[in-house]
C-alpha cells in the first residue's frame, strides 16, 4: 500500500487539505478572465475562417466589410506587419492567403468598436476558393495513391509538444518529402515472432477513438496591445506565458524584453490553452496600434482549435497461461490535422510502457489530414493507446481464465523496468495502484454486483511520463513580516495554493502570511509551461529553494542581533528564534522593518530558487468502474468509480483529489458520449456543447478517490506529476465494464448506446 | 439600431440600460453594468455559466434578449454575498474544493442557490438534479456536489 514518507505527520502546512488561495475571488464573481477586461480605445476582433477544408483562395474582396457602418478595418494578409512564417505551424500562418488547410482557418479579420458590428460584416468578405481534394481519414491518407493533405513541410516546428511530455528519442521527420506521413517511429525489443510462439493466447484486433475536445468551460480569449515605444502587451488565457513570448518574439521579431506577456486567469485548459490566437491579435494590435480583443464563439472554438486527435491502433498481443504477456505488436495512427504535432511519440511508448514485456514491435505513424491541428489534451494521446492495451489485457485474462487484477500485477512496471525506448523508470508505483484498487469496497464487492443483471465491474490503469523544463521563483520578506512569493508559472490546478504551503512550511508561517503572485512575462522569474503536470513537480522545488534562501538570509541576521549561530535558530510561530531558550527571539515583523525601512542596518531579504529537471517523476493510477447496460437501449449508467492514483506526496490532498476526479470525469466523457462528428467536406457538424456531449450531473456519481504515495525522488517532499494521469484510464475501464455487465466489446469510443447494441447484435 | 431604456433591479438596485433589442440580458450586465461575474461559455444555453436568477427562475442569460427583463428582478452572483459575508453556499465551494477553474462557479452556485431556495435538504440526486444544466470541466462535480450539501447542512 501507500509509502508514508517518514515526516509526513511532523508537517505543518504540506501534506493538509488547503482550500484555494484564490477561492473566494472565483465564487464572488470577482475574479478577473481575459474577457472580462477593457481597455481604452479597444476594438473587437471577428475572424473569418476558411468555409473549405482544402482550398486554394482565388481572391479576396473586402470592399463591401470595409464600407459597414462602424467597422474600422478589415485585414488580410497583405495588411498584417512583417513576421517570419513557418508553414509548419499553424500560428506562424496568421492569415492565409494561398493554401488552406482546415475548415475555420483564419482568413481575414474585421475590427470594430461593436462585436456586432463586426460580426456583421464578417458576412460581408467575399473569398473565392478553388475546392482542393480534402484528405480526412488518416488511415486512407496513409495510401501512397492518396492526394496530400498539404505541400511538404521543413523546418519542423515541435516546441510546444516538448512541453507536455519530455522523451530522449526523436521521431523520424518526413522533411521535405511529399507524404501525409508527417514523421513516424518504432521501437522494437526481443523477437516478436518468438514472443507470440511462446503465448497461449493471442489477440489481434483495432481499436478506434475519435478527435475530441478539451471543452474548457472559458473560449479562447486574447487581448493585445503595442504602444508607442515598440513594447508589446498580450493579455491571454493560456497555461504557457513565457512560450508565447518567446513565439510573438521569433515571429514578430521583439525583443523578448520589449513583450509582456500576461496568463489571465484560465477558465480551463487541459492543454488546450498553450497558444493559439496571440500572435494573431498581437498582428492585429500592431496594424492599427490599437489594443485588440479576441473572444471565439464556442463554434469557432470547436472548429478550429487545438482539439486532440483521431487514433486507429492495431494491436496483437500474446500471453502464456500463467498470466506472463509476452509479447506486444501494435501499429498506431495518430491524426494530425493540417500541422505536425499528434502525440504519437507519448502513445508509442505508451503502449509497451505499463507492462514487462521481452517482445516488442512498436510503430507509430503520424499522418496529416486536412482538419484543424491536434493538440494537447490531459496526457495527450495517452487515452488512445490505452484503451487498446487495456482492453487486450481484460481479453487475455478473461480467455485464460484469470483475475484481471492479477494479471495486471503480475506483469506490472517498476522501478528500473524499461520504457519502449530503453529508457529505464525510476521509482513508480503502478503496483501499490493496482493494490489500492484490490482493496476498495467497490472491487471487493464485484461479486454483489454480479448478482444484479447486466451489471459489471471492470478495471485498468494510465498514466503519464510528464514534461520537464527549468523554473524559479523569488521569495521575499515584507516589512510587516508577511511573505511575498513571485512565479511565472500559470496556476491552472491550484499550483499556486501549493506554493503557499511550501513556503510556509519552510519558514513556519501561517499560511494567511504568505502571498502567491504569478507575475507577467516583464515581471516574473522564468517557468516552463503549465503543462505535462510538471508545475509543482518543478516551480515547487524552484520555490522551496527560494524559501529556503530567505531563510537562510533571516537567520543569518537574526542570528547578529541574537548573538549566537544560525545553526542554534529556528523558526517558529513567525519569528526566528534561539532553540532552548524561546523567550530569545526576533519576530520577522522586526526582521522586515529591519530590512525595508529608512536607514535600516540589513539588506532586503530576497531568496531567490532556480532548479532544472532532468528525471521525469511518472505519475499512474488504476481505475474500477461498476456499470449498468440497459440491453434494450444501450443506456451505460455509471454506477460507482473509484480511481487510485499516486501522487508521490500528495501537497495539497484537496486539489490531488480534485485533479483524480477532473481527470476520471473526462475519462469517462470520452469513454461514452464525446466524439467530434465530422462530415465529407471535413466539417465538425456537432460544434457545440448541446450536440458535443460532456458529462453532466446526471452522467457521473460522486468519484472516490484513493491517493497512494510512492515519492518521487526529485520533486518538493517527493511529490510527482498529479495533473495528467487520471483522464488516460477511463476508456478502458467504461469499456471493460460494459464487456463484463452484457459481453459487449468495444472497439470504437464512445461506447454510444448504438455502438452497444450493434456490439450485441440487436441492430 | 435604436436603443431603448430598460429599467430592471439588479441585485437590489435598480438599474436603467439603453439597450439594442439584440443584446442579451447576459451581455448587458457584463458589459453595459459592469457585473462581470457571470460568464460565457457558449452563447447557446447548453453550458450554464451565465445562470442567473430572474424573477425566482434560473435563467440561462446568454438566451434572454435584455428588453425581456424589462422591469424584471435579477441576481447574480455578485448579489449573493451580503456586506462581504461569502453566502453559505460560496463559502462551501471553496472549502470543499467545489471551485477550480472558476469559469463555472457563478452559474454553478446561482443554480444551487435555486435549488436550495426550492428544497432546501436536498438529497444527493436532487442536488445532480438540480445542477444537471450547468456543466463542469474541471472537478467531476464530486465536491460540487459536497459543497451543496455542506451548504443546505450549514444553513439549516
Amino acid at each position: 500500500m501507500a509509502q508514508e514518507v517518514a515526516t509526513k505527520q511532523d508537517y505543518r502546512y504540506v501534506g493538509k487539505p488547503t482550500p484555494r488561495i484564490e477561492g473566494a475571488a472565483k465564487v464572488s464573481g470577482e475574479t478577473i478572465y481575459a474577457d472580462d477586461m477593457k481597455l481604452p480605445r479597444m476594438l473587437h476582433a471577428r475572424v473569418l475562417g476558411s468555409a473549405y477544408a482544402h482550398a486554394r483562395i482565388k481572391s479576396i474582396d473586402v470592399a463591401r466589410a470595409r464600407a459597414h457602418p462602424g467597422v474600422t478595418a478589415v485585414i488580410t494578409a497583405t495588411e498584417l506587419p512583417f513576421y517570419h512564417r513557418n508553414e509548419s505551424n499553424r500560428r506562424q500562418i496568421v492569415l492565409a492567403d494561398d493554401e488552406t488547410l482546415f475548415i475555420g482557418q483564419p482568413i481575414a479579420a474585421v475590427l470594430a468598436d461593436d462585436p456586432h458590428v463586426a460580426e456583421e460584416a464578417l458576412e460581408l468578405i467575399d473569398v473565392k476558393y478553388e475546392e482542393l481534394p480534402a484528405v480526412l481519414d488518416p488511415v486512407d491518407a496513409m495510401r501512397e495513391d492518396s492526394p496530400l493533405a498539404r505541400a511538404a513541410l521543413s523546418d519542423v516546428d515541435r516546441s510546444e509538444e516538448r512541453g507536455h511530455v519530455t522523451t530522449d528519442v526523436e521521431q523520424q521527420e518526413a522533411e521535405g518529402q511529399a507524404s501525409n506521413i508527417a514523421s513516424q517511429m518504432d521501437f522494437t525489443r526481443g523477437d516478436i515472432e518468438k514472443g507470440f510462439a511462446e503465448a497461449d493466447v493471442i489477440i489481434e484486433d483495432t481499436w478506434r477513438s475519435p478527435w475530441v475536445h478539451q471543452s474548457y468551460i472559458e473560449p479562447h480569449a486574447t487581448i493585445a496591445d503595442y504602444d508607442a515605444s515598440g513594447e508589446l502587451s498580450v493579455w491571454t488565457s493560456t497555461q504557457a506565458p513565457f512560450f508565447i513570448r518567446d513565439q510573438l518574439a521569433l515571429t514578430l521579431n521583439i525583443p523578448a524584453s520589449k513583450i509582456r506577456v500576461t496568463a489571465t486567469e484560465v477558465g480551463g485548459g487541459f492543454g488546450g490553452k498553450i497558444f493559439l490566437t496571440e500572435i494573431l491579435v498581437a498582428a492585429l494590435a500592431i496594424a492599427l496600434h490599437r489594443p485588440v480583443k479576441y473572444i471565439m464563439t464556442r463554434t469557432e472554438d470547436m472548429l478550429a482549435a487545438t482539439p486532440a486527435p483521431e487514433a486507429v491502433i492495431e494491436m496483437k498481443t500474446g500471453m502464456k497461461r500463467d498470466g506472463t504477456l509476452t509479447a506486444v505488436q501494435s501499429r498506431l495512427i495518430y491524426d494530425s490535422g493540417a500541422f505536425p504535432g499528434a502525440p504519437m511519440l507519448p502513445g508509442c511508448l505508451l503502449a509497451g510502457g505499463y507492462y514487462k514485456c521481452e517482445n516488442l514491435d512498436i510503430r507509430g505513424y503520424e499522418v496529416l489530414t486536412n482538419k484543424a491541428s491536434a493538440g494537447a489534451l490531459r496526457a495527450p494521446g495517452a487515452h488512445n493507446i490505452t484503451f487498446a492495451v487495456e482492453s487486450h489485457m481484460d481479453m487475455m485474462a478473461k480467455q485464460l481464465g484469470l483475475d484481471p487484477l492479477e494479471v495486471r500485477l503480475k506483469n506490472a512496471v517498476e522501478q528500473g523496468d524499461a520504457l519502449p525506448s530503453g529508457q529505464p523508470y525510476d521509482r513508480i508505483g503502478l503496483k501499490e495502484c493496482l493494490e489500492a484498487i484490490g482493496n476498495s469496497d467497490l472491487w471487493k464487492d464485484r461479486a454483489k454486483s454480479k448478482q444484479h443483471p447486466n451489471r459489471g465491474v471492470a478495471l485498468a490503469v494510465g498514466g503519464w511520463l510528464g514534461g520537464l523544463q527549468p523554473a524559479s521563483a523569488v521569495v521575499g520578506l515584507n516589512g510587516d513580516g508577511t511573505v511575498n512569493v513571485m512565479v511565472g508559472s500559470a496556476d491552472i490546478t491550484g499550483t499556486n495554493t501549493s506554493f503557499q504551503q511550501i513556503t510556509a512550511e519552510v519558514l513556519n508561517v501561517p499560511l494567511d502570511r504568505v502571498g502567491v503572485t504569478t507575475g507577467d512575462t516583464r515581471t516574473a522569474p522564468y517557468a516552463g509551461m503549465s503543462a505535462g503536470s510538471k508545475t509543482t513537480y518543478t516551480v515547487g522545488v524552484a520555490v522551496k529553494a527560494a524559501a529556503e534562501d530567505a531563510r537562510d538570509q533571516m537567520l543569518k541576521i537574526a542570528a547578529r542581533r541574537l548573538e549566537c549561530e544560525p545553526a542554534d535558530l529556528e523558526m517558529a510561530d513567525g519569528e526566528v528564534r534561539v532553540k532552548g531558550s524561546p523567550d530569545k527571539s526576533l519576530s520577522l515583523k522586526r526582521l522586515g522593518r529591519l530590512t525595508t525601512s529608512f536607514s535600516a542596518p540589513y539588506p532586503a531579504i530576497v531568496g531567490r530558487g532556480t532548479m532544472t529537471a532532468r528525471r521525469q517523476a511518472p505519475g499512474f493510477s488504476a481505475q474500477a468502474a461498476e456499470v449498468e447496460v440497459d440491453p434494450d437501449t444501450g443506456d451505460v449508467t455509471v454506477l460507482r468509480y473509484v480511481i487510485a492514483q499516486d501522487a508521490g506526496f500528495a501537497i495539497n490532498p484537496l486539489s490531488v483529489e480534485g485533479q483524480m476526479q477532473g481527470g476520471v470525469s473526462q475519462g469517462i466523457g470520452i469513454a461514452l458520449s464525446e466524439e467530434m462528428v465530422f462530415d465529407d467536406k471535413g466539417r465538425v457538424v456537432n460544434a457545440n456543447l448541446l450536440d458535443y456531449r460532456l458529462p453532466t450531473t446526471r452522467d457521473l456519481p460522486p468519484i472516490e478517490t484513493i491517493i497512494v504515495e510512492v515519492p518521487s525522488e526529485d520533486g518538493p517532499y517527493g511529490a510527482r506529476i498529479v495533473g495528467e494521469p487520471s483522464i488516460v484510464a477511463g476508456p478502458a475501464v467504461i469499456a471493460n465494464a460494459i464487456d463484463d455487465a452484457v459481453g459487449a466489446r468495444l472497439r470504437q469510443i464512445p461506447a454510444t448506446p448504438e455502438r452497444i447494441l450493434r456490439a450485441l447484435g440487436k441492430i | 439600431m435604436a436603443k431603448r431604456i430598460i429599467t430592471l433591479t439588479v441585485n437590489g438596485q435598480p438599474r436603467e440600460v439603453a439597450v439594442e433589442p439584440h443584446w442579451t440580458l447576459l451581455e448587458t450586465v457584463r458589459v453595459h453594468l459592469d457585473l462581470t461575474g457571470s460568464k460565457e461559455g457558449c452563447g447557446t444555453g447548453d453550458c450554464g455559466a451565465c445562470s442567473m436568477v430572474v424573477d425566482g427562475r434560473l435563467v440561462t442569460s446568454c438566451l434572454m434578449l435584455a428588453p425581456e427583463a424589462e422591469g424584471a428582478e435579477v441576481t447574480t452572483i455578485e448579489g449573493l454575498s451580503r456586506n462581504g459575508t461569502l453566502h453559505p453556499l460560496q463559502q462551501a465551494f471553496i472549502d470543499t474544493g467545489g471551485v477550480q477553474c472558476g469559469y463555472c462557479t457563478p452559474g454553478m452556485i446561482m443554480a444551487a442557490k435555486n435549488l436550495l431556495d426550492a428544497n432546501p435538504r436536498p438529497s444527493l440526486d436532487d442536488i445532480r438534479l438540480g445542477l444537471a444544466g450547468n456543466l463542469c470541466r474541471c472537478t467531476g462535480y464530486a465536491k460540487i456536489y459536497e459543497a451543496v450539501a455542506a451548504a443546505a447542512e450549514r444553513m439549516g
